[in-house]
Protein backbone atom coordinates (compact mmCIF):
# COMPACT_ATOMS: atom_id res chain seq x y z
CA UNK A 1 0.00 0.00 0.00
CA UNK A 2 1.55 3.10 -1.47
CA UNK A 3 1.18 6.34 0.61
CA UNK A 4 -1.14 8.16 -1.38
CA UNK A 5 -3.13 4.67 -1.32
CA UNK A 6 -2.95 5.26 2.51
CA UNK A 7 -3.94 9.18 2.10
CA UNK A 8 -7.15 8.42 -0.26
CA UNK A 9 -8.21 5.53 2.39
CA UNK A 10 -8.06 8.03 5.28
CA UNK A 11 -9.45 11.13 3.38
CA UNK A 12 -13.16 8.87 2.36
CA UNK A 13 -13.02 7.24 5.89
CA UNK A 14 -12.56 10.13 7.57
CA UNK A 15 -14.96 12.37 5.05
CA UNK A 16 -17.67 9.44 5.12
CA UNK A 17 -17.37 9.00 9.12
CA UNK A 18 -17.34 12.45 9.44
CA UNK A 19 -20.18 13.08 8.17
CA UNK A 20 -22.43 10.59 9.26
CA UNK A 21 -21.27 11.18 12.99
CA UNK A 22 -22.81 14.84 12.11
CA UNK A 23 -25.54 13.69 10.53
CA UNK A 24 -26.74 11.15 13.04
CA UNK A 25 -26.07 13.48 16.27
CA UNK A 26 -28.01 16.14 15.02
CA UNK A 27 -30.67 13.88 14.19
CA UNK A 28 -30.53 12.05 17.62
CA UNK A 29 -30.49 15.95 18.89
CA UNK A 30 -33.87 16.16 20.56
CA UNK A 31 -35.52 19.39 19.25
CA UNK A 32 -36.71 22.43 22.03
CA UNK B 1 -62.99 -1.16 2.74
CA UNK B 2 -65.77 0.79 1.32
CA UNK B 3 -65.67 3.89 -0.40
CA UNK B 4 -66.17 7.12 1.68
CA UNK B 5 -64.52 4.91 5.28
CA UNK B 6 -60.81 5.01 4.33
CA UNK B 7 -58.23 4.51 6.86
CA UNK B 8 -55.97 6.68 8.68
CA UNK B 9 -53.60 6.86 6.90
CA UNK B 10 -50.10 4.62 8.50
CA UNK B 11 -47.55 7.02 9.55
CA UNK B 12 -43.77 6.28 10.82
CA UNK B 13 -42.99 5.82 14.33
CA UNK B 14 -39.78 7.43 14.79
CA UNK B 15 -37.50 9.52 13.01
CA UNK B 16 -34.35 6.97 13.11
CA UNK B 17 -37.18 4.32 12.07
CA UNK B 18 -37.39 6.31 8.60
CA UNK B 19 -34.19 6.93 8.02
CA UNK B 20 -33.43 3.61 8.86
CA UNK B 21 -35.57 2.14 6.71
CA UNK B 22 -34.31 4.43 3.88
CA UNK B 23 -31.15 3.33 4.29
CA UNK B 24 -32.23 -0.34 4.61
CA UNK B 25 -33.44 0.36 1.50
CA UNK B 26 -30.33 1.58 -0.08
CA UNK B 27 -27.78 -0.70 1.49
CA UNK B 28 -27.59 -3.72 -0.15
CA UNK B 29 -25.52 -6.72 -2.41
CA UNK B 30 -24.25 -3.81 -4.40
CA UNK B 31 -22.14 -2.35 -1.33
CA UNK B 32 -20.44 -4.99 -0.58
CA UNK B 33 -19.81 -6.53 -3.61
CA UNK B 34 -20.80 -4.39 -6.60
CA UNK B 35 -18.99 -1.55 -5.12
CA UNK B 36 -15.08 -3.07 -4.28
CA UNK B 37 -15.36 -4.87 -7.63
CA UNK B 38 -16.72 -1.36 -9.56
CA UNK B 39 -13.39 0.48 -7.56
CA UNK B 40 -11.00 -2.06 -8.34
CA UNK B 41 -11.28 -2.19 -11.59
CA UNK B 42 -11.74 1.20 -12.36
CA UNK B 43 -8.33 3.16 -11.29
CA UNK B 44 -8.40 1.74 -7.27
CA UNK B 45 -8.00 4.76 -4.73
CA UNK B 46 -8.57 7.55 -8.44
CA UNK B 47 -12.03 6.03 -8.36
CA UNK B 48 -12.99 7.59 -5.48
CA UNK B 49 -12.80 10.73 -6.76
CA UNK B 50 -15.42 10.56 -9.52
CA UNK B 51 -17.38 8.69 -6.92
CA UNK B 52 -17.52 11.43 -4.39
CA UNK B 53 -18.17 14.31 -7.19
CA UNK B 54 -20.85 12.00 -8.33
CA UNK B 55 -22.41 11.92 -4.81
CA UNK B 56 -22.21 15.72 -4.31
CA UNK B 57 -24.20 16.14 -8.11
CA UNK B 58 -26.16 13.43 -8.75
CA UNK B 59 -26.90 11.12 -5.64
CA UNK B 60 -27.34 14.11 -2.61
CA UNK B 61 -29.49 16.20 -5.11
CA UNK B 62 -31.83 12.96 -6.11
CA UNK B 63 -31.65 12.25 -2.75
CA UNK B 64 -33.05 15.33 -1.21
CA UNK B 65 -35.72 15.54 -4.46
CA UNK B 66 -37.16 12.18 -3.29
CA UNK B 67 -37.95 12.56 -0.07
CA UNK B 68 -39.26 16.74 -0.67
CA UNK B 69 -41.55 15.51 -3.07
CA UNK B 70 -42.62 12.25 -1.55
CA UNK B 71 -43.31 14.17 1.74
CA UNK B 72 -44.93 16.46 -0.51
CA UNK B 73 -47.34 14.34 -2.30
CA UNK B 74 -47.64 12.38 0.90
CA UNK B 75 -49.42 15.66 2.45
CA UNK B 76 -52.14 15.36 -0.34
CA UNK B 77 -52.70 12.07 0.85
CA UNK B 78 -50.78 10.30 -2.23
CA UNK B 79 -47.99 7.42 -1.44
CA UNK B 80 -46.80 6.91 -4.97
CA UNK B 81 -45.20 8.49 -7.87
CA UNK B 82 -48.33 8.77 -10.18
CA UNK B 83 -50.35 10.46 -7.42
CA UNK B 84 -47.50 12.22 -6.53
CA UNK B 85 -46.37 13.17 -10.05
CA UNK B 86 -49.76 14.93 -10.20
CA UNK B 87 -49.72 16.76 -7.41
CA UNK B 88 -46.36 18.53 -8.60
CA UNK B 89 -47.92 18.88 -12.08
CA UNK B 90 -51.41 19.58 -11.92
CA UNK B 91 -52.38 20.98 -14.91
CA UNK B 92 -50.63 17.41 -16.84
CA UNK B 93 -53.04 14.47 -17.85
CA UNK B 94 -50.32 12.48 -18.51
CA UNK B 95 -47.52 13.06 -16.06
CA UNK B 96 -49.06 10.12 -13.85
CA UNK B 97 -48.78 7.49 -16.51
CA UNK B 98 -44.30 8.60 -16.26
CA UNK B 99 -45.40 7.85 -12.42
CA UNK B 100 -46.21 4.08 -13.53
CA UNK B 101 -42.09 3.59 -14.18
CA UNK B 102 -42.30 4.17 -9.93
CA UNK B 103 -44.74 1.47 -9.70
CA UNK B 104 -43.23 -0.84 -12.33
CA UNK B 105 -39.55 -0.95 -11.49
CA UNK B 106 -39.25 -1.77 -8.24
CA UNK B 107 -41.90 -4.48 -9.05
CA UNK B 108 -39.67 -5.96 -11.92
CA UNK B 109 -36.57 -5.63 -9.36
CA UNK B 110 -38.54 -6.99 -6.55
CA UNK B 111 -39.44 -10.37 -8.51
CA UNK B 112 -35.75 -11.48 -9.40
CA UNK B 113 -34.51 -9.76 -5.80
CA UNK B 114 -36.26 -12.10 -4.02
CA UNK B 115 -35.25 -14.80 -5.84
CA UNK B 116 -31.01 -13.76 -5.43
CA UNK B 117 -31.92 -13.08 -1.78
CA UNK B 118 -32.81 -16.69 -1.33
CA UNK B 119 -29.79 -18.32 -2.40
CA UNK B 120 -28.22 -15.88 0.55
CA UNK B 121 -30.15 -17.71 2.85
CA UNK B 122 -29.86 -21.05 1.01
CA UNK B 123 -25.79 -20.33 1.30
CA UNK B 124 -25.78 -18.88 4.93
CA UNK B 125 -27.23 -22.04 6.19
CA UNK B 126 -25.39 -24.60 4.01
CA UNK B 127 -22.36 -22.94 5.78
CA UNK B 128 -23.50 -23.69 9.27
CA UNK B 129 -24.31 -27.26 7.88
CA UNK B 130 -20.68 -27.61 6.07
CA UNK B 131 -22.46 -28.33 2.53
CA UNK B 132 -20.24 -26.77 0.56
CA UNK B 133 -17.10 -27.43 3.12
CA UNK B 134 -16.02 -30.09 -0.21
CA UNK B 135 -16.13 -27.30 -2.54
CA UNK B 136 -11.93 -26.57 -2.28
CA UNK B 137 -11.51 -24.60 -5.73
CA UNK B 138 -12.68 -22.04 -7.78
CA UNK B 139 -14.76 -24.65 -10.12
CA UNK B 140 -15.99 -26.73 -7.56
CA UNK B 141 -17.47 -23.49 -5.91
CA UNK B 142 -18.73 -22.63 -9.15
CA UNK B 143 -20.21 -25.96 -9.64
CA UNK B 144 -22.22 -25.90 -6.51
CA UNK B 145 -23.39 -22.46 -7.33
CA UNK B 146 -24.93 -24.27 -11.01
CA UNK B 147 -26.27 -27.09 -8.92
CA UNK B 148 -27.70 -25.37 -6.25
CA UNK B 149 -29.60 -22.91 -9.17
CA UNK B 150 -30.43 -25.63 -11.50
CA UNK B 151 -28.79 -25.49 -13.92
CA UNK B 152 -26.65 -28.53 -13.65
CA UNK B 153 -26.77 -31.92 -12.12
CA UNK B 154 -23.98 -32.63 -10.04
CA UNK B 155 -22.92 -34.37 -6.74
CA UNK B 156 -24.09 -31.59 -4.79
CA UNK B 157 -27.44 -31.35 -6.18
CA UNK B 158 -30.00 -33.19 -8.30
CA UNK B 159 -32.64 -30.40 -8.49
CA UNK B 160 -34.05 -27.06 -7.57
CA UNK B 161 -35.99 -27.98 -4.84
CA UNK B 162 -33.76 -26.80 -2.00
CA UNK B 163 -33.13 -23.40 -4.07
CA UNK B 164 -37.15 -23.63 -4.28
CA UNK B 165 -37.69 -24.18 -0.65
CA UNK B 166 -34.89 -21.43 0.23
CA UNK B 167 -37.34 -19.11 -2.28
CA UNK B 168 -40.31 -20.27 -0.32
CA UNK B 169 -39.26 -19.22 3.08
CA UNK B 170 -37.36 -15.66 1.89
CA UNK B 171 -40.85 -15.20 0.16
CA UNK B 172 -42.93 -15.71 3.02
CA UNK B 173 -40.22 -13.61 5.36
CA UNK B 174 -40.88 -10.23 2.86
CA UNK B 175 -44.93 -11.27 2.44
CA UNK B 176 -45.36 -11.18 6.48
CA UNK B 177 -43.08 -7.99 7.69
CA UNK B 178 -45.39 -6.02 4.84
CA UNK B 179 -48.20 -7.69 6.22
CA UNK B 180 -47.61 -6.76 9.55
CA UNK B 181 -47.42 -3.06 7.92
CA UNK B 182 -44.69 0.57 7.86
CA UNK B 183 -44.36 0.70 12.04
CA UNK B 184 -44.68 -2.80 12.70
CA UNK B 185 -43.34 -4.77 9.63
CA UNK B 186 -40.79 -2.05 7.90
CA UNK B 187 -39.50 -0.46 10.72
CA UNK B 188 -39.33 -2.48 13.20
CA UNK B 189 -37.12 -4.89 11.37
CA UNK B 190 -34.99 -2.08 9.39
CA UNK B 191 -34.09 -0.70 12.70
CA UNK B 192 -32.88 -4.50 13.80
CA UNK B 193 -31.79 -5.47 10.69
CA UNK B 194 -29.47 -2.82 10.30
CA UNK B 195 -27.81 -3.19 13.66
CA UNK B 196 -27.10 -6.98 12.76
CA UNK B 197 -26.12 -6.20 9.65
CA UNK B 198 -23.24 -3.68 11.33
CA UNK B 199 -22.57 -5.89 13.81
CA UNK B 200 -21.66 -8.72 11.25
CA UNK B 201 -20.04 -6.51 8.65
CA UNK B 202 -17.70 -5.34 11.76
CA UNK B 203 -16.87 -9.08 12.75
CA UNK B 204 -15.88 -9.78 9.19
CA UNK B 205 -13.89 -6.73 8.67
CA UNK B 206 -11.85 -7.52 12.37
CA UNK B 207 -11.63 -11.22 11.12
CA UNK B 208 -10.16 -9.74 8.06
CA UNK B 209 -8.35 -7.10 8.83
CA UNK B 210 -6.26 -9.92 11.13
CA UNK B 211 -5.60 -12.54 8.39
CA UNK B 212 -1.94 -10.61 8.21
CA UNK B 213 0.03 -12.89 5.67
CA UNK B 214 -1.96 -16.33 5.49
CA UNK B 215 0.26 -18.21 3.14
CA UNK B 216 4.03 -17.56 4.61
CA UNK B 217 4.84 -18.32 1.27
CA UNK B 218 3.78 -15.86 -1.06
CA UNK B 219 4.94 -12.75 1.64
CA UNK B 220 3.41 -10.15 -0.47
CA UNK B 221 -0.20 -11.32 -0.86
CA UNK B 222 -1.27 -10.27 2.56
CA UNK B 223 -4.16 -7.75 3.58
CA UNK B 224 -2.33 -4.46 3.89
CA UNK B 225 -1.29 -4.71 0.25
CA UNK B 226 -4.91 -6.12 -0.41
CA UNK B 227 -6.36 -2.52 0.44
CA UNK B 228 -3.16 -1.05 -1.54
CA UNK B 229 -4.90 -3.35 -4.57
CA UNK B 230 -8.26 -1.28 -3.94
CA UNK B 231 -6.87 1.98 -2.93
CA UNK B 232 -3.57 2.89 -4.47
CA UNK B 233 -4.52 5.00 -7.27
CA UNK B 234 -3.89 4.78 -10.74
CA UNK B 235 -4.25 8.36 -12.04
CA UNK B 236 -4.22 7.13 -16.04
CA UNK B 237 -7.35 5.78 -15.60
CA UNK B 238 -9.40 8.80 -14.48
CA UNK B 239 -8.74 10.00 -18.50
CA UNK B 240 -11.11 7.13 -19.62
CA UNK B 241 -14.95 8.17 -19.96
CA UNK B 242 -15.71 4.86 -18.76
CA UNK B 243 -14.04 5.09 -15.40
CA UNK B 244 -16.23 8.72 -14.35
CA UNK B 245 -19.48 6.40 -16.04
CA UNK B 246 -18.99 3.77 -13.85
CA UNK B 247 -18.47 6.18 -10.47
CA UNK B 248 -21.78 7.91 -11.40
CA UNK B 249 -23.39 4.61 -11.79
CA UNK B 250 -22.36 3.11 -8.22
CA UNK B 251 -23.64 6.26 -6.58
CA UNK B 252 -26.85 6.66 -8.25
CA UNK B 253 -27.83 2.81 -7.74
CA UNK B 254 -26.11 1.62 -4.43
CA UNK B 255 -28.43 5.11 -2.81
CA UNK B 256 -31.81 3.30 -4.24
CA UNK B 257 -32.70 6.89 -5.46
CA UNK B 258 -34.87 6.57 -9.24
CA UNK B 259 -36.67 3.28 -7.79
CA UNK B 260 -39.84 5.33 -6.41
CA UNK B 261 -39.09 3.78 -2.98
CA UNK B 262 -37.80 6.70 -1.37
CA UNK B 263 -40.92 8.70 -2.50
CA UNK B 264 -43.24 6.15 -0.79
CA UNK B 265 -41.35 6.17 2.03
CA UNK B 266 -41.03 9.80 2.67
CA UNK B 267 -44.81 10.06 1.74
CA UNK B 268 -45.73 8.72 5.44
CA UNK B 269 -43.96 11.76 6.82
CA UNK B 270 -45.86 14.39 8.29
CA UNK B 271 -45.70 17.82 7.03
CA UNK B 272 -43.65 19.09 9.36
CA UNK B 273 -40.92 16.72 9.54
CA UNK B 274 -37.40 17.13 8.44
CA UNK B 275 -36.51 16.09 5.05
CA UNK B 276 -33.09 17.76 4.35
CA UNK B 277 -30.86 15.95 7.20
CA UNK B 278 -32.72 12.83 7.17
CA UNK B 279 -31.71 12.10 3.32
CA UNK B 280 -28.30 13.18 4.38
CA UNK B 281 -28.15 10.71 7.11
CA UNK B 282 -29.55 8.00 5.08
CA UNK B 283 -26.69 8.69 2.28
CA UNK B 284 -23.99 8.92 4.46
CA UNK B 285 -25.56 5.83 6.33
CA UNK B 286 -24.85 4.24 3.02
CA UNK B 287 -21.78 5.38 2.43
CA UNK B 288 -20.34 3.82 5.17
CA UNK B 289 -21.54 0.39 4.71
CA UNK B 290 -20.07 0.55 1.25
CA UNK B 291 -16.82 2.22 1.42
CA UNK B 292 -15.65 1.21 4.90
CA UNK B 293 -17.37 -2.14 5.09
CA UNK B 294 -17.85 -2.97 1.58
CA UNK B 295 -14.38 -1.82 0.61
CA UNK B 296 -12.64 -3.39 3.18
CA UNK B 297 -14.22 -6.90 3.02
CA UNK B 298 -14.12 -8.76 -0.07
CA UNK B 299 -11.19 -7.32 -2.02
CA UNK B 300 -8.59 -7.26 0.61
CA UNK B 301 -9.49 -11.45 1.63
CA UNK B 302 -9.39 -12.22 -1.56
CA UNK B 303 -6.12 -10.60 -2.07
CA UNK B 304 -4.67 -12.17 0.65
CA UNK B 305 -5.46 -15.62 -0.58
CA UNK B 306 -5.45 -15.57 -4.11
CA UNK B 307 -2.60 -12.80 -4.95
CA UNK B 308 -3.23 -9.90 -7.20
CA UNK B 309 -3.34 -11.77 -10.66
CA UNK B 310 -5.81 -13.78 -9.20
CA UNK B 311 -7.45 -11.35 -7.47
CA UNK B 312 -8.03 -9.16 -10.48
CA UNK B 313 -9.64 -12.19 -12.42
CA UNK B 314 -12.22 -12.44 -9.67
CA UNK B 315 -12.79 -8.83 -9.85
CA UNK B 316 -13.65 -8.98 -13.75
CA UNK B 317 -15.43 -12.52 -13.26
CA UNK B 318 -17.83 -10.02 -11.51
CA UNK B 319 -19.83 -9.73 -8.02
CA UNK B 320 -21.82 -12.48 -8.19
CA UNK B 321 -18.48 -14.31 -8.67
CA UNK B 322 -17.22 -12.68 -5.59
CA UNK B 323 -20.06 -13.40 -3.19
CA UNK B 324 -20.99 -16.95 -3.87
CA UNK B 325 -17.41 -18.12 -4.94
CA UNK B 326 -14.71 -16.30 -4.10
CA UNK B 327 -15.85 -15.63 -0.47
CA UNK B 328 -17.40 -18.76 0.66
CA UNK B 329 -13.69 -20.14 -0.54
CA UNK B 330 -11.70 -17.68 1.39
CA UNK B 331 -13.70 -17.80 4.66
CA UNK B 332 -13.28 -21.84 4.23
CA UNK B 333 -9.50 -21.01 4.95
CA UNK B 334 -9.78 -19.03 8.59
CA UNK B 335 -10.70 -20.23 11.46
CA UNK B 336 -13.73 -20.42 12.65
CA UNK B 337 -14.55 -20.33 8.60
CA UNK B 338 -18.25 -21.86 8.93
CA UNK B 339 -19.38 -19.10 11.50
CA UNK B 340 -17.54 -16.41 9.68
CA UNK B 341 -19.54 -17.99 6.10
CA UNK B 342 -22.31 -17.92 7.75
CA UNK B 343 -22.27 -14.42 9.13
CA UNK B 344 -21.16 -12.97 5.41
CA UNK B 345 -24.08 -14.45 3.60
CA UNK B 346 -26.70 -13.74 6.85
CA UNK B 347 -25.29 -9.96 6.99
CA UNK B 348 -26.68 -10.02 3.17
CA UNK B 349 -29.53 -11.84 3.51
CA UNK B 350 -30.37 -8.53 5.85
CA UNK B 351 -28.93 -6.42 3.56
CA UNK B 352 -31.33 -7.90 0.71
CA UNK B 353 -34.93 -7.96 2.84
CA UNK B 354 -34.64 -4.21 3.91
CA UNK B 355 -34.35 -3.66 0.36
CA UNK B 356 -36.86 -6.43 -1.13
CA UNK B 357 -39.71 -4.79 1.03
CA UNK B 358 -39.02 -1.53 0.19
CA UNK B 359 -39.48 -2.27 -3.54
CA UNK B 360 -42.71 -3.83 -3.02
CA UNK B 361 -44.27 -1.12 -0.82
CA UNK B 362 -44.72 1.27 -4.02
CA UNK B 363 -47.32 -1.33 -5.32
CA UNK B 364 -49.34 -1.94 -2.22
CA UNK B 365 -49.50 1.58 -1.31
CA UNK B 366 -50.60 2.74 -4.82
CA UNK B 367 -53.55 -0.53 -4.31
CA UNK B 368 -54.02 1.08 -0.85
CA UNK B 369 -54.61 4.87 -1.89
CA UNK B 370 -56.20 4.73 -5.23
CA UNK B 371 -58.12 1.47 -4.98
CA UNK B 372 -59.29 2.24 -0.96
CA UNK B 373 -57.98 -1.26 -0.20
CA UNK B 374 -56.89 -2.33 3.20
CA UNK B 375 -53.24 -2.87 3.89
CA UNK B 376 -53.47 -6.52 4.18
CA UNK B 377 -55.44 -7.31 0.35
CA UNK B 378 -53.35 -4.71 -1.03
CA UNK B 379 -50.35 -7.29 0.51
CA UNK B 380 -52.33 -10.63 -0.73
CA UNK B 381 -53.07 -8.84 -4.14
CA UNK B 382 -48.91 -7.89 -4.71
CA UNK B 383 -47.90 -11.52 -3.73
CA UNK B 384 -50.66 -13.72 -5.56
CA UNK B 385 -48.97 -11.94 -8.91
CA UNK B 386 -45.44 -11.29 -7.85
CA UNK B 387 -45.17 -14.66 -6.56
CA UNK B 388 -46.57 -16.33 -10.29
CA UNK B 389 -44.08 -13.85 -11.62
CA UNK B 390 -41.23 -15.02 -9.56
CA UNK B 391 -41.74 -18.70 -11.39
CA UNK B 392 -40.68 -17.15 -14.52
CA UNK B 393 -36.95 -16.15 -13.35
CA UNK B 394 -36.78 -19.25 -11.08
CA UNK B 395 -37.36 -21.62 -13.88
CA UNK B 396 -35.81 -20.15 -16.68
CA UNK B 397 -33.01 -18.85 -14.62
CA UNK B 398 -30.04 -19.12 -17.43
CA UNK B 399 -31.79 -18.33 -20.27
CA UNK B 400 -31.21 -14.37 -19.99
CA UNK B 401 -34.45 -13.70 -17.78
CA UNK B 402 -33.05 -12.22 -14.77
CA UNK B 403 -30.72 -9.95 -17.25
CA UNK B 404 -33.39 -8.68 -19.02
CA UNK B 405 -35.27 -7.99 -15.96
CA UNK B 406 -32.56 -6.05 -14.32
CA UNK B 407 -31.78 -4.06 -17.43
CA UNK B 408 -35.27 -3.13 -17.84
CA UNK B 409 -36.40 -2.71 -14.06
CA UNK B 410 -32.77 -1.86 -12.32
CA UNK B 411 -30.82 0.00 -14.82
CA UNK B 412 -32.97 1.82 -17.46
CA UNK B 413 -36.46 2.27 -16.10
CA UNK B 414 -34.34 3.83 -12.54
CA UNK B 415 -32.65 6.55 -14.42
CA UNK B 416 -35.84 7.64 -16.87
CA UNK B 417 -37.88 8.02 -13.38
CA UNK B 418 -34.88 10.31 -11.85
CA UNK B 419 -34.81 12.23 -15.04
CA UNK B 420 -38.48 12.88 -14.76
CA UNK B 421 -38.58 13.52 -11.26
CA UNK B 422 -35.52 16.15 -11.25
CA UNK B 423 -37.15 17.98 -14.17
CA UNK B 424 -40.62 18.16 -12.30
CA UNK B 425 -38.80 18.97 -9.21
CA UNK B 426 -36.76 21.89 -10.80
CA UNK B 427 -38.34 22.90 -13.61
CA UNK B 428 -42.24 22.12 -13.03
CA UNK B 429 -42.66 22.66 -9.32
CA UNK B 430 -39.91 25.57 -9.76
CA UNK B 431 -37.08 26.04 -7.81
CA UNK B 432 -37.54 28.85 -5.60
CA UNK B 433 -41.19 26.61 -4.19
CA UNK B 434 -38.81 23.23 -4.89
CA UNK B 435 -36.32 25.02 -2.25
CA UNK B 436 -38.87 25.96 0.60
CA UNK B 437 -40.99 22.55 0.27
CA UNK B 438 -37.35 21.00 1.11
CA UNK B 439 -35.91 23.39 3.93
CA UNK B 440 -39.29 23.09 5.54
CA UNK B 441 -38.67 21.80 9.03
CA UNK B 442 -35.41 21.44 8.31
CA UNK B 443 -32.83 20.85 10.66
CA UNK B 444 -30.01 22.06 8.50
CA UNK B 445 -29.48 24.61 5.87
CA UNK B 446 -28.33 23.49 2.32
CA UNK B 447 -25.75 25.63 0.29
CA UNK B 448 -27.11 27.55 -2.08
CA UNK B 449 -24.98 26.03 -4.52
CA UNK B 450 -27.31 23.68 -4.88
CA UNK B 451 -29.93 25.20 -6.27
CA UNK B 452 -27.39 25.76 -9.65
CA UNK B 453 -26.98 21.61 -9.36
CA UNK B 454 -30.59 20.64 -8.71
CA UNK B 455 -31.68 22.66 -11.70
CA UNK B 456 -28.67 22.17 -14.28
CA UNK B 457 -26.13 19.57 -13.56
CA UNK B 458 -27.71 16.77 -11.98
CA UNK B 459 -30.09 16.54 -15.21
CA UNK B 460 -27.24 17.02 -17.21
CA UNK B 461 -25.40 14.14 -15.24
CA UNK B 462 -28.44 11.91 -15.82
CA UNK B 463 -28.84 12.60 -19.47
CA UNK B 464 -25.26 11.67 -19.78
CA UNK B 465 -25.84 8.58 -17.51
CA UNK B 466 -29.01 7.71 -20.29
CA UNK B 467 -26.88 7.87 -22.81
CA UNK B 468 -24.02 6.15 -21.85
CA UNK B 469 -25.70 3.33 -20.96
CA UNK B 470 -27.64 2.96 -24.15
CA UNK B 471 -24.75 3.13 -25.82
CA UNK B 472 -22.49 0.46 -24.14
CA UNK B 473 -25.73 -1.82 -22.84
CA UNK B 474 -29.24 -0.56 -23.98
CA UNK B 475 -28.51 -0.63 -27.92
CA UNK B 476 -26.77 -4.45 -28.19
CA UNK B 477 -29.25 -5.58 -25.63
CA UNK B 478 -32.11 -4.03 -27.58
CA UNK B 479 -31.23 -5.47 -30.50
CA UNK B 480 -30.28 -8.74 -28.81
CA UNK B 481 -26.60 -8.09 -30.62
CA UNK B 482 -24.87 -10.46 -28.05
CA UNK B 483 -27.54 -13.20 -27.64
CA UNK B 484 -26.94 -16.52 -27.81
CA UNK B 485 -29.53 -17.58 -30.49
CA UNK B 486 -31.44 -20.36 -28.29
CA UNK B 487 -31.93 -17.61 -25.28
CA UNK B 488 -33.84 -14.93 -28.11
CA UNK B 489 -37.73 -16.62 -27.30
CA UNK B 490 -36.65 -16.46 -23.54
CA UNK B 491 -35.74 -12.97 -23.85
CA UNK B 492 -38.42 -12.01 -26.79
CA UNK B 493 -41.19 -13.81 -24.12
CA UNK B 494 -39.36 -11.60 -21.08
CA UNK B 495 -40.25 -8.60 -22.60
CA UNK B 496 -43.90 -9.27 -23.80
CA UNK B 497 -44.37 -9.93 -19.89
CA UNK B 498 -43.10 -6.40 -19.00
CA UNK B 499 -44.79 -4.83 -21.43
CA UNK B 500 -47.59 -6.83 -20.28
CA UNK B 501 -47.22 -5.97 -16.57
CA UNK B 502 -46.32 -1.85 -17.93
CA UNK B 503 -49.76 -2.28 -19.45
CA UNK B 504 -51.55 -3.44 -16.68
CA UNK B 505 -50.28 -0.80 -13.98
CA UNK B 506 -50.92 1.59 -16.55
CA UNK B 507 -54.58 0.45 -16.98
CA UNK B 508 -54.98 0.47 -12.97
CA UNK B 509 -54.48 4.08 -13.35
CA UNK B 510 -55.90 4.79 -15.71
CA UNK B 511 -59.28 3.08 -13.50
CA UNK B 512 -58.05 4.70 -10.35
CA UNK B 513 -58.34 8.30 -11.73
CA UNK B 514 -61.84 7.63 -13.76
CA UNK B 515 -63.01 6.33 -10.68
CA UNK B 516 -61.79 9.27 -8.61
CA UNK B 517 -63.23 11.82 -10.98
CA UNK B 518 -66.50 10.15 -10.77
CA UNK B 519 -66.52 10.26 -7.15
CA UNK B 520 -65.61 14.36 -7.05
CA UNK B 521 -68.11 14.80 -9.82
CA UNK B 522 -70.81 13.29 -7.80
CA UNK B 523 -69.59 15.40 -4.22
Amino acid sequence: MTTTGWAFLIISWGMILGLTVFCLSRTLRKKP
Amino acid sequence: MAQGRKAPREAWGSRLGVILAVAGSAIGLGNFLRFPVQAAKNGGGAFMIPYFISFLLLGLPLMWVEWTIGRFGGGLERSTAPGIFETVWQKNRFIKYFGVIGIFGPTVIFIYYTYIESWLLGYAIFALTGKCATCTDQRSMAAFLSGYLGLAQNEHFSSITPAYLFFLITFAINAIVLWLGLRGGIERVCKLGLVVLFAFAVMILVRVLTLGTPDPAQPAWNVRDGFGFLWNPRWADLKQAKVWLAAAGQVFFTLSVGFGVILTYASYLRKQDDVALSGLTAATTNEVAEVILGGSIVIPAAFAFFGPHGTMEIAEGGAFNLGFVTMPLVLQKVAFGQFFAFAWFFLLFIAGVTSSISLALPAIAFLQDEFNLDRKTACILFAIVTFNLCQVVIFFNGQGVLDEMDFWGGTFCVVVFALVEVVLFAWVFGMDKAWGELHSGSDIRIPQVYRFIIKYITPLFLILILGSYFVQQGKPMLLLENTPREKVPFIIGTRVLLIDLFAALAFLVWLAWRKREAKEATT
